[in-house]
């Protein structure tokens, strides 16, 4: 069985060794980089290893043009940190992304051709403006969706061979993803890493820091990062619950909420941009509305909301994926308080995945009258 | 009296204000507005250090003989409830009801957020000033932990620093029957 065992290292001392391991055993290294803390503090280690070895590393950006405009400034301030180390990746392209907000922008098309005077701000000189892979063996996840996040992901890695991809996926973060990718050793006895396509390796070299190790680093080295998380601060918002991403998919429109207090000229630039986006500022934390946890009250049940959503449907075509995954689930309050949620936030894609089971309520109550 | 503008006159209701008995004054049956009781506080604090500054806009109804609030409940509230007044001044709209219920959203929405950032300059400021944090949380209507965070310029990073690094781990194979 795997376990965790604690060693006579501090964290910051074995992620050292780790990146020192790295830079031993590949020629080819690539950070992923969001803007976020987890991130920079990973790019940092790695650009100084890279600094003393004389190095050149590539720090990558996939840019969802739909982001916080610190989150832009972080990214700046992260390639310049040791510029002659680094070879920047800031991927400017077209491709799709959620739209949670509206039916009628289902989806957007960041940095899309012609739409240039709307766009949240002006490409890098530098950044890469074409899609820096062989198109004609493109691979994407889903025909209906086409080209998003994940795919060009994909495409970007598949692109390239022998390389190692470092990730600041820390374990104690996502504790679900954390499980899945260190089942098996992807290299040679090293367990933080996972095998991809081509020889390539996505590596996990802070994956037993915790959230106070990142913060502690970020103020020892004096490190800038994005001042999101100074706003979330001072608003008292929970720290954890930050994102740097795009802000209108399924996991993180709840931010439209406050952005008009962080970033106003961000927000009418996304006003201006797509459509729905008032529509997450008033109800991104409403428990009814796009939260989808209380039922409306001209509804009986979750089953007749459901089928309401699902006529009133507005794209035909996203309709019928909807019907088709349906057909598939069980017919109960539970899984139909979850189909709700991605009919009302636009999740063709299911990304937010139904948890097709029984109802956990019912089955109590069941439990109970054998019972007695 | 009305001020030119370049999209036509514009009708000055605001210089028509009258004192009426606040018996005479009711509230509608459709605003959707919800003022949460620390904000309460400070419309009480408002007026008593402000005063009565925004008359509240009515239409009359002829069947109830009152006069419907279309904006301005909360601060007919606290006169009413808060500081017992007996009179209150409005202004009387000639409204039909679809504009009575637009007019109503209009004055709640049509209004600006503080930016984080220079809410947290503006505390400083007034902490320069030498006010105390409790006062600055009477007056702004905060709690004084919003104060306390909102005049931390350093920013978060250091409220970490005292931490220690935490040990690091290994994931490794155990035989169980070991």
């Amino acid at each position: 069985m795997l376990k965790q065992a604690y060693i006579n290292k501090n964290v910051l001392e074995s992620a050292k060794d780790r990146i020192a391991y790295i830079f031993d055993e590949f020629e080819n290294i690539i950070v992923s980089i969001s803007g976020g803390k987890d991130s920079t503090v990973l790019a940092y280690l790695a650009l100084s290893e890279a600094h003393r070895r004389g190095r050149r590393i590539g720090i990558f950006f996939l840019d969802e043009e739909v982001v916080y405009d610190s989150t832009i400034k972080q990214i700046e301030y992260i390639m310049n940190l040791y510029p002659e180390n680094a070879i920047p990746l800031w991927l400017q392209i077209e491709f799709n992304l959620t739209n949670a907000t509206s039916f009628s922008d289902a989806y957007l098309r960041c940095w899309e051709a012609g739409k240039h005077k709307i766009w949240m701000r002006s490409k890098v000189s530098y950044g890469i403006q074409h899609r820096p892979w062989d198109t004609g063996k493109e691979t994407i996840r889903n025909k209906d969706i086409g080209l998003d996040f994940y795919a060009v992901l994909d495409n970007f890695q598949n692109s390239r061979e022998n390389t190692a991809f470092l990730i600041g996926l820390r374990a104690t973060e996502s504790p679900n993803r954390w499980r899945a990718v260190s089942k098996n050793p992807g290299y040679k006895d090293v367990y933080w890493c996972t095998k991809l396509k081509h020889g390539n390796l996505n590596m996990y070299p802070l994956y037993d820091w915790n959230f106070h190790d990142i913060w502690k680093y970020i103020y020892d080295e004096k490190l800038k990062y994005s001042k999101i998380y100074d706003y979330m601060y001072k608003k008292g918002m929970g720290l954890q619950e930050i994102r740097v991403s795009s802000l209108i998919h399924e996991k993180s429109f709840k931010a439209l909420v406050e952005l008009p207090e962080f970033e106003p000229k961000t927000y009418d630039r996304l006003l201006k941009r797509v459509k729905g986006i008032s529509i997450g500022n008033l109800y991104g934390k409403d428990r009814t509305m796009l939260k989808v946890q209380k039922l409306p009250k001209n509804y009986n049940t979750w089953m007749e909301y459901r089928d309401f959503l699902l006529a009133t449907y507005p794209d035909e075509e996203k309709k019928q994926i909807f019907i088709k995954r349906f057909n598939r689930h069980l017919n109960n309050a539970y899984v139909a308080r979850q189909q709700c949620r991605q009919l009302v936030l636009n999740d063709y894609e299911n990304n937010l995945p139904v948890d097709n089971k029984p109802d956990p309520r019912e089955e109590a109550i069941k439990k109970w009258r054998e019972l007695l | 009296m009305t001020i030119k503008t370049k999209k036509g006159e514009i009708k000055l209701p605001c210089l028509n204000v009258q004192i009426v008995d606040i018996n005479m004054v009711q509230a509608n049956n459709y605003n959707p507005n919800a003022v949460a009781s620390n904000n309460m506080a400070l419309l009480e604090e408002s007026i008593l250090s402000n005063g009565f500054c925004f008359a509240v806009v009515t239409v009359w109804d002829p069947e109830s003989e009152k006069y419907i609030i279309v904006d301005g409940f909360h601060r007919y509230l606290i006169f009413k409830e808060y500081l017992q007044a007996e009179e209150l001044p409005i202004i009387v709209l000639e409204h039909d009801i679809t504009q009575r219920m637009a007019a109503t959203v209009q004055f709640n929405r049509a209004r600006g957020v503080h930016q984080v950032e220079l809410m947290g300059d503006l505390v400083q400021a007034l902490v320069e000033q030498g006010v105390p944090d409790e006062e600055i949380a009477e007056k702004l209507g905060m709690e004084t932990e919003e104060v306390f965070r909102l005049k931390q310029i350093t920013g978060i990073a250091e409220l970490f620093k005292n931490q220690l690094y935490s040990k690091s781990w290994v994931m490794q194979e155990v035989d169980e029957n070991a």
